[in-house]
């Protein structure tokens, strides 16, 4: 049967037919071998673009669609939808992408573009001519949930899919949940003390009967795809037995071992044995074994010695203290720690995102214990800081008569990230008014590229800071000295003056970027998805789909997405939870088509494809006289790597057969 | 151990005897210089850098292919020659298609620029090459007893992409400060220790810009310091510090003087040579300090 | 329309020549754009702290906005000491200073550059010294040296390939110094 091939030419308002000279395309398509009808209009995806094709289709007069305009990425649903409502098998759609692939690119070169148009046309219409109709597929989907990443963003989405009833394990690789939010002291904008509204999230996260913590752990490998992931998460050992642990901390105070306190950002030091912050969700302790002093010669996984009068056995001091028998350092060592297996149908990452460290800006003095990170002024304001919440300087703990903030350090910088951390401006400010508003007498001085303070109440806030009395001033630091006494000399160039200034402090306060948190690419490689140039995991699409990624069932949130502040982080959890629930409320989801065939009857078992499927879905197997490769159809994703590695030509990819992609390929040559 | 003198224009015309003082302490430690005959301006920044890219590097080039076509290093005791043919070597690494254009011009005089030699300065090669404390073993006299300002100079620093030789940190530089300590001095910190000591175009552009700028700087040493002796590692920097005390205590703006000298000179009279010759040409009372460093 | 309005120093952007940052960027400027403005070059610069009215930033800014005559009829461009502090620290990898490097290689072009720098460069082609003092074979006499050093001062032929060079580059064409047999000064002997 000869096919009749109607090809529809979208406008898209101007963003096509500004570039494209749209009537000579249709006239160019129409006259294409296969073609019965060429037509074009404003907007194809409107309902009265769609009502065109699925007219046509009615008519009888075309059973086979070529769509140029747009992307697929967003619109290829749509228009499946136009020739299924029509009667028209799905798959027998083919799309042109003359708009991101032509129109934009080659905005100013009318003539090029419009030649272009008709190449892309040609091919897809070349193609039209061998697609054949295919038939969706469906499975069944685990009601279950991966979260990855335990704070603020991975609570909420955890909480919400675990309120839907759905079983939710949520694995964060530190010892207890909470993630950044924990370490701050009061939040901009309504200035609500952090650990207030955190904590009670945190008791909810711990004791949600559908919610399976996993902390301390990380995940290890993930396969399977959309609606059935089995995932391996590594739970690090921790040395102590959490059944039995009760968080008293009695082994961390008689733990001799001193170690920086990664929770206090290095200003104070934690035991060997430690339970990472007070209000700590689970609070359990860990022995960090890298720092362990084998007191007593107590090495994990040794009998005790006995004393060779009393014939009891020597302890450690930390095992000594305990009363629940949770810390018994006969235990076996297993730095490895234990490999779970969790089967989930969808998966939240929620990894957020870690503050660099000042030492890399040396022209800002970072050897001088008085310039600090804003995170580290966090913790010295909070009240389970290292100071107790007492505003005092790092180098001898006077109280600082005059502190200046640094922004965009590390942020806006080719050197380091070109991006803008989005909430620094704001939290300087909030800390610059929390010191403020406790000490109005010190003198705060806030250097600024240029304030930015767009949000919701941000520009008021903003505002209050400045009737409060702090100093703000454009122009960015060029050099901190250090002066005797411990003071800084911070030399800027006041853009509104026009004139060098400089400013004697007791403390220097550098606002550095919020960046990827470490190893964000490998977990990206594992769950296969991308990170942007930024190091940030990337979504689908900016607008449209802001918390999917590339891959079906895979979702993100937070900062893993990029700098944000809490309200948008939690919002974007929310919408992330919500979107991840979709595919387990529907309990099946449609696995497309376009997938691998063997021909069975003509493999010789070679098993060249075998090796490369990256999806581990093709096996050879006995059948008759010889092993012949067999597809998993449930496992394969449709790359194509093995039809088009396979030497005797029998793989098929549904959907991009041979004879399709060599048709698209010859109408684009020519 | 042999490498190639760059002199420059300023140490060979307006301070010969820091061009003595090199010549003095290289062989005394065991470095023999070679003159890189027929060298020129290396060429300096208000001149062809400040016309063309192509031009600047070339005439860097033709004195960099002299060194290189006897397999030397080059080494200088002008901050101005080190930055200017270091970014010019710098400049041609980076961009192949510059390094082409200036091997065009350098064919009409039969030459081509490899990229071979490094570009060294004086104080930073013997600290690599030497050590300290080698140097320290070789000295016949030394500084102890006096304390000592130092003048890293901003082309020692900055940009610090461009230098074989780098500090670890360009903004709190230790490498004189080793050095000095290693001829026996004290060395006393002030806050203005890197910024800029006004030599250079501003001084011929402005010079009264220029001296309000040195004034903050000396003021800086006399207050925080107050040193016995204040040592350059930059023969710009000497001259400006040499000469602009005195035109600053003639407008009444400073009323002290400290004496100057280049890091390459305080050693050359530490390793025994004569002070006529190394530091005969200092506008300021070295001779003071000459004398607490040669026994009476 | 001149760019600097009646004496009261309004600046008048719509007198602004856009050209003006494209022949940066080719004059050695390639990374004019990156800049944000942030001010952090200025924050250090010798420049800036001795109180010139045109500096890396400002000169950034003005030739973004295409101010060439006010940065032609003011001599800042020139006092700027290429301590490089300024490329040390941007965080945009402007290299400021090659900016302002490439405005005067723009200067040169309309010579509108010092004395001083056509002197400078006349005594390159003179002596192949930049910097050459008068009088200078006394002073190197006095500490024991050779009335010359053993440069294009000493070497005849050096020097005439260091004139090539001058002549195959582009001072020639833009002819700011007299070149050829006819320019040469006998300054050069010592
Ligand atoms: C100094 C400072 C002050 C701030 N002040 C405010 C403020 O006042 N108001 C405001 O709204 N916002 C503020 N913010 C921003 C706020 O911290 C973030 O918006 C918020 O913490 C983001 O939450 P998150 O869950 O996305 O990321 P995070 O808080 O970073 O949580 C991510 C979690 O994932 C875990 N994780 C990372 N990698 C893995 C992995 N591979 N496997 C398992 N787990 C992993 C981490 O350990 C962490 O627990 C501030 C930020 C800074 C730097
Ligand atoms: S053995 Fe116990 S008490 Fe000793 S350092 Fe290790 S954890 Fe601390
Ligand atoms: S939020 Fe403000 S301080 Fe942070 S990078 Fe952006 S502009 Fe700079
Ligand atoms: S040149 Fe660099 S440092 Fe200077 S204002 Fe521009 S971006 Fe900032
Ligand atoms: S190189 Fe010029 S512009 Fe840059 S800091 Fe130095 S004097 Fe200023």
């Amino acid at each position: 049967m000869v096919p009749k091939i109607g090809v529809y030419i979208c406008h898209c308002g101007e963003n096509i037919a500004g570039a494209v000279n749209i009537e000579e395309v249709r006239a160019y398509a129409e006259k294409l071998p296969g073609v019965v009808v060429a037509r074009n209009y404003l907007f194809m995806c409107s309902d009265p673009g769609q009502e065109l094709i699925r007219q046509d289709i009615k008519d009888g007069l075309v059973d086979r669609v070529v769509v140029a305009a747009c992307t697929p990425r967003t619109h290829e649903p749509i228009f499946r939808k136009a020739l299924e409502s029509a009667g028209l098998n799905k798959y027998l759609l083919e799309m042109a992408n003359i708009r991101d692939q032509d129109s934009w690119p080659h905005w100013h070169d009318k003539e090029g573009a419009t030649a272009k148009a008709k190449r892309l046309i040609a091919s897809a219409v070349a193609k039209a001519a061998y697609l054949e109709p295919l038939e969706d597929r469906y499975v069944e989907v685990t009601p279950a949930s991966l979260v990855i990443g335990g704070g603020v963003a991975g609570m909420f989405a955890a909480l919400d899919l675990a309120n839907m009833g759905y079983k939710v394990y949520l694995v964060e690789k530190n010892p207890s949940i909470g993630g950044n939010m924990a370490k701050l002291d009061k939040t901009f904008p309504t200035n609500d003390c952090s650990a207030c509204i955190l904590t009670p999230i945190m008791v909810q996260v711990g004791t949600h009967p559908n919610i399976e913590l996993l902390t301390y752990s990380e995940v290890e490998s993930v396969e399977g795809t959309f609606g059935n992931f089995k995932v391996k998460v590594r739970k690090k050992q921790t040395y102590i037995d959490w059944d039995k642990c009760t968080g008293c901390g009695d082994c961390v105070n008689a733990c001799p071992a001193k170690v920086p306190n990664e929770f206090n950002e290095g200003m104070d030091y934690r035991k060997a044995i430690y339970i990472e912050f007070p209000q700590a969700v689970p609070k359990r302790a860990v022995v960090d074994i890298a720092h362990c002093l084998n007191c007593a010669k107590r090495t994990i996984g040794t009998k005790p010695r006995v004393h060779s009068k009393t014939g009891e056995p020597i302890l450690a001091p930390c095992e000594k203290a305990c009363k629940t028998g949770a810390c018994d350092r006969s235990r076996e060592y297993n730095p490895e720690g234990e490999i779970l297996e969790i089967n989930v149908g969808t998966i939240i990452v929620a990894t957020g995102y870690r503050v660099m460290d000042k030492a890399p800006f040396k022209e800002y003095s970072p050897q001088s214990p008085n310039v600090i990170t804003a995170m580290q002024l966090e913790r010295i304001l909070s009240a389970t800081g290292p100071t107790g919440g007492q505003l005092k300087r790092p180098s001898d703990g006077e109280k600082p008569q005059t502190i200046a903030f640094i922004s965009c350090v590390g942020s806006r910088d080719k050197r380091f990230h070109t991006y803008c951390s989005k909430v620094c401006c704001m939290y300087m400010l909030k800390e610059a008014r929390l010191i403020k508003e406790k000490y109005p007498h010190l003198n705060i001085y806030i250097f600024f590229i240029d304030v930015r303070t767009g949000g919701k109440d941000f520009e008021e806030y903003y505002n209050y800071c400045r009737d409060l009395g702090v100093k703000v001033l454009r122009g960015r630091v060029g050099a901190v000295d250090e002066l005797p006494g411990d003071r800084l000399r911070v030399r800027a160039y006041d853009v509104d003056l026009g004139a060098p200034v400089e400013l004697e402090a007791d403390l220097v306060v550098l606002a550095t970027a919020i960046e990827p948190a470490p190893g964000l690419e490998e977990l990206g490689r594992k769950l296969g998805i991308t990170c942007g140039n930024e190091g940030f995991f990337k979504e689908l699409h900016t607008k449209l789909y802001p918390v999917e990624t590339s891959v079906k069932g895979i979702y993100i949130a937070g900062c893993a997405q990029g700098p944000k502040d809490i309200p948008e982080s939690v919002s974007q959890a929310r919408a992330a939870s919500s979107a991840a629930a979709v595919p387990l409320t529907a309990g099946k989801v449609v696995v497309e088509p376009l997938i691998s065939e063997v021909n069975q009857r003509k493999c010789t078992g070679c098993g060249t494809c075998v090796q490369l499927c990256p999806y581990s879905a093709i096996n050879l197997v006995e059948d008759k006289d010889r092993r012949r490769a067999k597809i998993d159809e449930a496992l394969c994703a449709g790359c194509g790597a093995c039809a088009a590695a396979c030497p005797s030509g029998v793989i098929t990819l549904h959907g991009f057969t041979n004879a399709q992609i060599h048709a698209q390929i010859k109408a684009l040559a020519c | 151990m042999k490498v190639g003198f760059f002199i420059g224009c300023n140490t060979s015309f307006n301070r010969p005897d820091l061009e003595q003082a090199v010549r003095h302490a290289f062989p005394a430690l065991g470095i023999e210089l070679d003159d890189l005959e027929g060298q020129s301006c290396c060429p300096t920044w208000g001149t062809l850098p400040s016309v063309d890219v192509v031009g600047w590097c070339a005439v860097s080039a033709r004195n960099h292919t002299i060194a290189e076509q006897k397999g030397l290093d080059i080494v200088t005791v002008c901050g101005s020659c080190y930055g200017s043919l270091s970014e010019a070597k710098y400049k041609m690494e980076v961009d192949p298609e510059l390094k082409a254009k200036v091997n065009e011009v350098l064919q009409t005089i039969g030459r081509e620029y490899k990229g071979t030699s490094n570009v060294r300065l004086t104080y930073y090669y013997l600290y690599h090459e030497i050590g300290p404390e080698k140097i320290r073993a070789s000295l016949k006299y030394t500084l102890g007893g006096l304390k000592v300002a130092l003048q890293p100079g901003c082309h020692t620093l900055w940009p610090s992409k461009v230098y074989y030789d780098k500090e670890e940190d360009p903004f709190h530089p230790r490498v004189l400060k080793e050095m000095v300590e290693a001829l026996g001095a004290t060395v006393g910190h002030y806050t203005r220790l890197i910024d800029c000591c006004g030599m250079g175009a501003m001084r011929s552009t402005d010079m009264e810009k220029s001296l309000n700028l040195f004034r903050r700087k000396i003021l800086s040493i006399k207050e925080e310091v107050d040193p016995d002796l204040i040592i350059t590692g930059c023969s710009s920097c000497l001259i400006q510090f040499d000469t602009a005390q005195e035109m600053l205590r003639r407008e009444k703006k400073i009323n002290f003087e400290i004496p100057v000298l280049h890091f390459m000179q305080a050693l050359a009279i530490c390793l025994g040579a004569d002070p006529e010759k190394v530091a005969g040409l200092a506008r300021t009372n070295v001779k003071s300090v000459i004398g607490k460093i040669l026994p009476s | 329309m001149s760019q600097v309005q009646g004496g009261i120093g309004i600046i008048n952007l719509s007198a602004g020549d856009p050209s003006l940052v494209n022949e940066i960027k080719e004059l050695g400027g390639e990374e004019l754009l990156e800049c944000i403005q942030c001010a952090k070059c200025a924050a250090a610069c010798p420049m800036v702290l001795a109180g010139f009215p045109f500096f890396n930033k400002r000169v950034i800014q003005a030739i973004l906005l295409g101010l060439r005559d006010a940065l032609l009829d003011d001599s800042s461009i020139w006092a700027c000491q290429s301590c490089n502090r300024c490329t040390e620290v941007c965080p945009r990898e402007v290299n400021p200073f090659e900016i302002i490097q490439a405005m005067r290689r723009v200067a040169i072009r309309e010579f509108a550059l010092p004395t001083l720098a056509i002197e400078g460069l006349k005594s390159l082609y003179d002596t192949g010294h930049a910097v050459y003092l008068a009088g200078a074979g006394n002073t190197r006499a006095k500490v024991g040296l050779p009335e010359k050093p053993p440069s294009t001062l000493s070497y005849p032929e050096a020097l005439k390939e260091v004139r090539t060079i001058l002549e195959n580059t582009e001072l020639a064409e833009l002819g700011v110094i007299p070149m050829g047999e006819s320019g040469v000064t006998d300054s050069c002997e010592v």
